[in-house]
């Protein structure tokens, strides 16, 4: 179903929107009802409540075609509806998740501020408490979703001078009167995701909108980003499959000396390689995914996919374009799309090296037999 | 109103193989699918059932890995799926492959309507439909792209040699669909509920109760005697010259082949 969703809805526009830095809202609205927006969800509230390796194909197919939505799905139930399920009340389940389910609201989840992002400790918002309400100033930068999500968690400290026991969760609403969507980003990949500022002059939100309790804020966000990572591996797998796809396509097209490209053993070793790569770094994926749907230890296997899948899009997206040779550095063909959108993929949702931090303490945490 | 949907898993275009010695189709998970044909079947009888109430039954006749089209069927809307599999009735041609079927309906037993796709995108005979109906002793329509009515009475409509024609007709009786119905994909709730809610039963000759003779290669009609590729050739010619040769040149390399009259 997704990949015929990608191939039908997203593989047209996918150029188009990258181009023009569009979000395309005709496509979007078609995944409601698809249950693209609750892949996870419990099913109470309308969530289609699969184990995370059917996440991982559902994420992949729809990257292997178009990043952007990739990512946008991936942010949305990775990082915003699964914490909410998980620490959410069920006052807070029935208010926020049952729009993020059916697609009618975006979520969108914001850590990284100027000063603090692998960081996460050095943030500077803070929550003040006021009777019933927290006050809350924040910056935040980099927020995936930013320009149309309706519901955000914001991290935030409700102990001002100490970050470390005031670290909190909060769940904002757009419109709520303080809230300001800053300027979008204009990066070079993922485009047709609108990554903006965003930021919250005080804006008051009611104690009720506090997800987990006060000081609880790392566990909530440490959770959420353990999880998220099997997303954004699974995103990173999609475009590297996306990136292979079209350079097998091409490589069988383009004539020189006299034969495909295809037929040249150079090309041959290249392609030999790519796909190797994106086999290894989807079963790394679909084996965090399996840790997690048995309930182990998460930590290890989704920093050791997510690192591993980064690579290998970026890897399998540059290798692409030397296949395509000039045009590989064309806008005429697809393959200079996934060399972008890949790098990315190896900086959010935790750089390549904070990733090595992971593993490198839980392989050292491992008792000697 | 109680409706049995034949369905079919075909083989990606480009992705035929053929057995040499057999000359039958290789059959891979991976690059087969349902029969565009017999999803319009399918989406025709979930309407009719949201109409009319009552149940859809999707069988195949294939390998074990054909049970991925029933799934597919699931999760689009079927009740109860069942797949025909042995390995006798493997080099059954349309005429074997209809025997099995319709051994199959008749252990389903109640139905008020079977459709089947007008024909599928590998083997494209068109023939399973109407013999089906021929061995259950049904009247068929062909081709049919509309159908309204009541449970009793069905106002048919099918398509031929470019003529509309509008047939009243009563259940039981066999449709093929030609209707090119918008397929709706299934939901993840559907698929996710199709594997929790749903089986498939599995149902082999004797379980059928069927003539051994009359599946496979004993019970065809017609058998393969040879299969040679007949691929379409393509070749480029580059047009030479300025802009005015190459557009006169063009020209009558068009008219040459009779491409413009």
């Amino acid at each position: 179903m997704a990949r015929q969703f990608a191939k039908t809805e997203l593989a047209p526009i996918a150029k188009e929107i990258d181009e023009e830095g569009r979000f395309p809202w005709e496509a979007v609205e078609k995944m409601g009802p698809l249950n693209l927006f609750g892949i996870q969800a419990p099913r109470p509230f309308g969530g289609a409540e699969t184990d995370s390796i059917s996440y991982c194909l559902v994420i992949e197919e729809i990257s292997r075609v178009c990043a952007s939505m990739g990512l946008m799905l991936a942010v949305h139930n990775g990082v915003v509806v699964h914490p909410i399920s998980q620490f959410g009340n069920d006052a807070q389940k029935a208010k926020f998740l049952s729009p993020l389910v059916t697609g009618e609201k975006i979520g969108a989840f914001c850590l990284t501020e100027p000063n603090a992002g692998s960081d996460a400790m050095a943030i500077e918002s803070t929550a003040l408490s006021d009777g019933d309400s927290y006050v809350v100033n924040a910056n935040k930068i980099f927020v995936t979703n930013g320009g149309v999500a309706d519901i955000l968690i914001i991290f935030t400290s409700v102990e001002p001078g100490n970050v470390k026991k005031g670290f909190s969760a909060i769940l904002v609403e757009r419109g709520t009167p303080g809230f300001e969507v800053g300027l979008l980003e204009n990066n070079c990949g993922m485009r047709a995701n609108p990554v903006s500022s965003i930021i919250l002059n005080d804006c008051r939100l009611p104690k009720t909108n506090l997800l987990g309790r006060e000081g609880e804020g790392f566990k909530v966000a440490m959770a959420a980003l353990d999880n998220g990572r099997i997303g954004i591996a699974a995103q990173a797998v999609g475009i590297a499959q996306g990136a292979l796809d079209v350079s097998l396509k091409y490589a069988k097209e383009r004539i020189q000396f006299r034969v495909p490209l295809a037929q040249h053993q150079a090309i041959q070793l290249m392609l030999a390689d790519m796909g190797t790569m994106v086999e290894a770094a989807r079963l790394l994926t679909l084996n965090a995914a399996h840790v997690k749907d048995r309930g182990g230890d998460l930590s290890g296997p989704s920093a050791m996919a997510k690192l591993f899948a980064g690579r290998t899009a970026s890897k399998v997206a540059s290798m692409g374009v030397q296949i395509h040779g000039g045009y590989g550095y064309s806008k005429d063909y697809p393959i200079e799309r996934y060399f972008r959108d890949a790098r990315a993929t190896e900086i959010y949702e935790g750089t390549n090296e904070i990733q090595q931090i992971v593993i490198a303490r839980e392989l050292l945490k491992r008792g000697e037999d | 109103m109680d409706i049995i949907v034949c369905v079919k898993q075909v083989v990606a275009g480009d992705r035929v193989k053929i057995d040499p010695g057999t000359y039958s189709l290789v059959r891979s998970a991976e690059f087969s699918y349902i029969n565009p044909f017999d999803l319009f079947a399918l989406e025709m009888a979930v309407q009719l059932k949201k109409e009319h109430s009552g149940s859809i039954t999707a069988v195949t006749m294939g390998p074990k890995i054909s049970e991925e089209v029933l799934w597919e069927a699931l999760a689009l809307g079927a009740d109860r799926a069942v797949l025909l599999s042995d390995p006798r009735f493997s080099a059954s041609d349309t005429l074997a492959t209809s025997y099995v079927l319709g051994m199959g309906i008749r252990k389903i037993g109640k139905f008020d309507l079977i459709l089947c796709g007008m024909r599928t995108t590998d083997g494209d005979t068109g023939q399973v439909g109407p013999q089906l109906a021929e061995e259950l002793d049904l009247p068929h329509i062909s081709a049919v792209e509309k159908l309204d009515g009541e449970k009793d009475s069905f106002r048919v409509d099918r398509v031929s040699d470019g003529f509309r024609e509008m047939i009243e007709v009563s259940p039981p009786v066999l449709l093929t669909i030609a209707s090119k119905t918008v397929v709706r994909l299934p939901s993840l709730n559907d698929i996710q509920d199709a594997f929790t809610r749903c089986s498939i039963e599995y149902w082999n000759l004797e379980d059928l109760n069927a003539d051994p003779n009359k599946v496979g290669r004993p019970g065809s009609g017609t058998w393969v005697e040879g299969l040679t590729p007949t691929a379409q050739k393509k070749s480029c010619v580059f047009i030479e010259g300025d802009a005015r040769q190459q557009a006169r040149m063009l020209l009558s390399k068009l008219l040459e082949k009779n491409l413009l009259s």
